[in-house]
C-alpha cells in the first residue's frame, strides 16, 4: 500500500500512452520500465492498462503514468477516453514483423487525430535482441522518424537495452516543452516580467517542436 | 425480471454500515502473500484474507453439492435436464408443461443455480440450460468436426491473430499452456471464426474459450457454449468489428452506476476517470482474466443461465461488494487500477485500489 503514497509526491504529472500492433510488446515495455521486469509468459492486453514510475528531471519530480492497450484494430474504437489528457506516446513496433512497421504510419494519424499537437512521440522499435530475424533496417526506421518529425530509438524489454532511455527521452522532452510554456504563460506576472518572456519566447518552443513532433 | 434479482443479491451483500479499517494486525497478515492453484487449475496469488474468503466460497459450493445430490436421489437422475423444467426456469412457460409439480421443480432450479452448481454437474447444466443443447441439435452430429477439418491450414487475419494470442492466453496455466491445450483451444477459435465472419476473432475470445474448456472439458461443448454466448447471450455486437455491443454495455453499466452506487459515480467523475477504460475487459473477458474461479463462475454461470439480460447488473453486484468490503475481492478485482493511485475515500474509510 506505501507504494504508490509514497509516490504522490511529485511535481509533474505526465500521461504517456503506448500504442502499436498487438504483440509488439507494449506490456513488456511498460513492465520493464515501471517495475524492471520482463515475462516470456504475458497476456494479451484487453481493455487499458496502467502503471507509474517517477523519475528526476532536473530537480524536479516527474511521475509518469503509462497507459497499455490492446493492439487490435477493433479496439480502436474505445480509444478516445485512452488518448485524452495524453503529453506524450510511444509508438511500438517490432523489428521482427514489418507488418507491424508499415502499420505505424495508420497509429500516427490516429494519435495525431486524438491528441494535441504538441504531443510528444517516440518511435520505439522493440525486439531489438532478435538480430537474426530482423525485418526492419534501422535505417529505415530512421528515415521515416525523421519525415514524420518524431524521436526514434531501438530497444529491448527483454534485455533492457534503452527501455530507460527511451522513457526518460520522452519525459524529458515533455518537460521542456511544459515548464518553458509555464514560463511563456507567466503563472505570476509580477515575478515573470513581459519582457523576460521574449528570450525563451516563441521560437524556442518550435525549435522543440521540430525535433520533438509535429507541427500544428 | 433482473431487477427483482438483482436486489435481492444486493440486499444480501450490502451493508448500510462501513466495517471499520483493519487493525494494524490484520494489516500486517494482509501483506503475507498465499499462492495456490483454484479449481480450474490457475495459479492465485492472494493475502490470507484472500485465501479465507475463496475458501468460504469452496465451502459454500460442497454445501451447495450436497443440496444437488439430496434432490437428485428424491426427484430422480437429471431431473433438472427435463425441457419442461429447464425452459421454465430459464422463464419461457410451455403451455402443456404447466403442471403445478413442474413448476415447484423449475422454482427450485432456478434456486439452485443462483446458489452455485457443483463442479462436477457444471458441464452438464451449462450445456443444457445455455442452449448449447437446443443450438447443436438444430445441426448434423458431425458440424463441429466437419467445421474443423474443412478450415484445417486456413489462414486469414483471424487465425494470425490467434496464433499470436494463443501462448498469451493464461500462460503457465497447467493445461492450456501446453501443445495439447493450444491445439485445443485453436481449434476452437478458428472455427468459430469461420462460423461467424463478422466476429472472426476479436481480442479476449480467447479468455473465454480458454475458460470454457476447461469448465466444459470437451471441445465441441466448448465451440456451442462460445456459440450460444456470442449469439444469444451476451448483447449482440460486442465483439464484432467496432465493439458497438460492448458500448452498449458501457452505456448501462454507467446508468446503472450513478443510480445504484452514486457515490463512485461521483468519486469516479470528481476524477475524470472514465469507467469504461477498466470495465471494457471485465465485459470482453467475461472477468475470465481478473476474478478466480470461485467468484468468476457464478457471474458466468449467472449470466449464461439468463438470469441477466445484460451484464451490467453482475458488476454491479461486484461493485457492491467492493464498497461495502463485504467480499474482499478488491485486490484481485482492481490490479489494473493501481498503477493509476486511485483511491475510494468512502464514509470515511479509505479505499485504496492496491
Amino acid at each position: 500500500m506505501g507504494a504508490y503514497r509514497t509516490d504522490d509526491d511529485y511535481d509533474y504529472l505526465f500521461k504517456l500512452v503506448l500504442i502499436g500492433d498487438s504483440g509488439v510488446g507494449k506490456s513488456n515495455l511498460l513492465s520493464r520500465f515501471t517495475r524492471n521486469e520482463f515475462s516470456l509468459e504475458s497476456k494479451s492486453t484487453i481493455g487499458v492498462e496502467f502503471a507509474t514510475r517517477s523519475i528526476h528531471v532536473d530537480d524536479k519530480v516527474v511521475k509518469a503514468q503509462i497507459w497499455d492497450t490492446a493492439g487490435q484494430e477493433r479496439y480502436r474504437a474505445i480509444t478516445s477516453a485512452y488518448y485524452r489528457g495524453a503529453v506524450g506516446a510511444l509508438l511500438v513496433y517490432d523489428v521482427t514483423r514489418h507488418v507491424t512497421f508499415e502499420n505505424v504510419e495508420r497509429w500516427l494519424k490516429e494519435l495525431r487525430d486524438h491528441t494535441d499537437s504538441n504531443i510528444v512521440i517516440m518511435l520505439v522499435g522493440n525486439k531489438a535482441d532478435l538480430r537474426h530475424l530482423r525485418a526492419v533496417t534501422t535505417e529505415d526506421a530512421t528515415a521515416f522518424a525523421e519525415r514524420e518529425n518524431t524521436f526514434f530509438m531501438e530497444t529491448s524489454a527483454l534485455e533492457s537495452l534503452n527501455v530507460e532511455n527511451a522513457f526518460t527521452e520522452v519525459l524529458t522532452q515533455i518537460y521542456r516543452v511544459v515548464s518553458r510554456k509555464a514560463l511563456e504563460v507567466g503563472d505570476d506576472p509580477a515575478a515573470l516580467p513581459k519582457g523576460q518572456t521574449i528570450a525563451v519566447g516563441k521560437d524556442d518552443v518550435s525549435a522543440v517542436k521540430k525535433v520533438g513532433c509535429c507541427s500544428a | 425480471m433482473y431487477h427483482t434479482n438483482s436486489k435481492r443479491e444486493f440486499s444480501i451483500k450490502f451493508q448500510p454500515q462501513m466495517q471499520i479499517l483493519r487493525p494494524s494486525i490484520h494489516s500486517r497478515r494482509a501483506n503475507i502473500i498465499v499462492k495456490f492453484q483454484d479449481l480450474y487449475g490457475f495459479a492465485v496469488e492472494g493475502n490470507v484474507d484472500d485465501v479465507n474468503i475463496l475458501n468460504e466460497v469452496r465451502e459454500k459450493v460442497r454445501q451447495q453439492g450436497r443440496v444437488w445430490w439430496a434432490l437428485e436421489a428424491s426427484k430422480g437422475a437429471n431431473w433438472y435436464l427435463l425441457p419442461q423444467v429447464s425452459s421454465l426456469a430459464e422463464g419461457i412457460a410451455l403451455k402443456s408443461s404447466l403442471k403445478l409439480s413442474t413448476l415447484a421443480n423449475a422454482i427450485t432450479l432456478k434456486r439452485l443455480i443462483r446458489k452455485g452448481i457443483p463442479p462436477v454437474l457444471r458441464p452438464k447444466v451449462w450445456f443444457s440450460l445455455s442452449g448449447a443443447a437446443k443450438k447443436k441439435s438444430t445441426v448434423p452430429e458431425s458440424y463441429y468436426n466437419d467445421m474443423t477439418k474443412a478450415v484445417e491450414g486456413k489462414v486469414t487475419a483471424a487465425t494470425k491473430q490467434i496464433d499470436h494470442d494463443l501462448p498469451r492466453t493464461f500462460p503457465g496455466h497447467p493445461w492450456l499452456d501446453t501443445q495439447e491445450g493450444h491445439a485445443a483451444l485453436r481449434r476452437v477459435l478458428v472455427a468459430y471464426s469461420f462460423r461467424d465472419s463478422d466476429v472472426g476473432y476479436c481480442q479476449g475470445l480467447n479468455y473465454v474459450a480458454a475458460l470454457l474448456l476447461l469448465v466444459m472439458k470437451t471441445e465441441e461443448d466448448a465451440f456451442w457454449m462460445l456459440a450460444v454466448l456470442l449469439e444469444n447471450v451476451l448483447a449482440n455486437d460486442c465483439y464484432t468489428n467496432n465493439l458497438s455491443g460492448c458500448h452498449v454495455e458501457q452505456r448501462v453499466f454507467q446508468d446503472l452506476l450513478v443510480k445504484k452506487c452514486p457515490r463512485i459515480a461521483v468519486h469516479l467523475e470528481e476524477l475524470e476517470f472514465d469507467v469504461s477504460l477498466v470495465a471494457t475487459e471485465w465485459f470482453l473477458c467475461l472477468f475470465s482474466k481478473s476474478l478466480p474461479s470461485e467468484v468468476e463462475s457464478p457471474l458466468f454461470r449467472t449470466h449464461f443461465l439468463s438470469v441477466a439480460p445484460t451484464l451490467s447488473p453482475s458488476i454491479m453486484i461486484l461493485m457492491f461488494s467492493l464498497t461495502t468490503n463485504k467480499f474482499s475481492i478488491v485486490p484481485l478485482l482492481s490490479r489494473q487500477l493501481c498503477g493509476c493511485g486511485m483511491s475510494f475515500s468512502m464514509r470515511g474509510q479509505r479505499f485504496c485500489f492496491m
